[in-house]
């Protein structure tokens, strides 16, 4: 099976976890809008937590989105009102990862074999805190840049004019 | 008094886990954390345990880990294990009975499945 194929055949299982993720546990509507093929070798993003895998094809499952739209998926998690990117915030954007790769992962394992997963790291870009010279902390607007020569297959989801992108990267491993 | 152990690198997914234990009706009298299998070993031998609920994917010691080295202990009482993990296919459920846990819950949950699940452990008001 071409690589393009596999990855439209996973696109698919990630529009499902995603949805089911949403309705079960973070209680929050998702509309699903399309999937692209994303050329570009930079995505720009506020909010961007990755989940690696490996097998016999390996990858990431990655989530991005705005500062904004990911206090409201924390806030609608835990059910508290969170205004402020903290631990716990980064933490609920890492367990969304975690949960939509592991979904993922169960539904291509039958297809395409056992894979393992990496633990979540998330990045917080935007109102980034950096530390001057002279001790005096310095807010600067940064935002992560996630380069890759692969394209990202992007699944593209909104909620109220928020727009929630899940990408994944797919190569296939090596034989050994 | 019954006390369960919740055993996930993500305080976030206790904190939900606890949430949707005390509304789905079922009784604890006190939750016990840890954030991976080495803490959790230690909890145990440190606590008289009703029910553990275990991640699988975690630092330092995985679920699976844990469950293994927790049933070479041979302990007088043996303490029902719950997996609680994003891996959900059926080679992961069948190492997991395999290696001594007693039930499996695949997240994302919902409310319903964990009670279902959970039900069977812990006493329902």
């Amino acid at each position: 099976m071409e690589l393009k194929e596999v990855m439209e055949d996973i696109a698919r299982d990630i529009a499902d976890a995603t949805k089911t993720l949403f309705q079960s546990m973070i209680m929050m509507e998702l509309k699903y809008n399309h999937v692209v093929l994303a050329d570009e070798t930079h995505l720009k993003t506020d909010v961007t937590s990755f989940v690696s895998f490996m097998g016999k094809y390996h990858g990431i499952v990655g989530i991005f989105c705005s500062k904004n739209f990911s206090l409201k998926v924390a806030s609608s998690m835990l059910m508290e009102d969170l205004t402020k990117i903290t631990t716990e915030v980064i933490d609920a954007i890492g367990e969304i990862t975690n949960m939509i790769a592991g979904n993922v992962k169960t539904k291509i394992t039958t297809d395409y074999g056992e894979m393992d997963l990496s633990v979540p790291i998330t990045f917080i870009g935007g109102d980034t805190i950096t530390q001057a010279e002279e001790d005096e902390p310095v807010a600067s607007n940064s935002s992560i840049l996630c380069v890759t020569k692969e394209p990202w297959l992007l699944t593209s989801f909104s909620s109220d004019k928020e727009t929630f992108n899940v990408g994944l990267l797919l190569k296939e491993s090596a034989r050994q | 008094m019954s006390k369960v152990l919740l055993i996930d690198d993500s305080a976030v997914m206790r904190k939900i886990i606890q949430r949707n234990i005390k509304e789905s009706g079922l009784i604890v009298n006190e939750f016990i954390e840890a954030g991976d299998g080495a803490q959790a070993l230690e909890k145990v031998s440190a606590n008289e345990l009703d029910l553990i609920l275990c991640d699988w994917n975690m630092p330092n010691m995985s679920g699976i880990e844990f469950v293994k080295t927790l049933r070479s202990l041979n302990l007088p009482q043996k303490v029902p294990v719950v997996m609680v993990t994003t891996e959900g296919s059926d080679s992961k459920k069948l190492e997991a009975k395999n290696s001594g846990a007693n039930d499996y819950i695949t997240k994302p949950f919902t409310a319903e499945q964990l009670r279902d699940t959970l039900g069977k452990y812990l006493m329902i008001n």
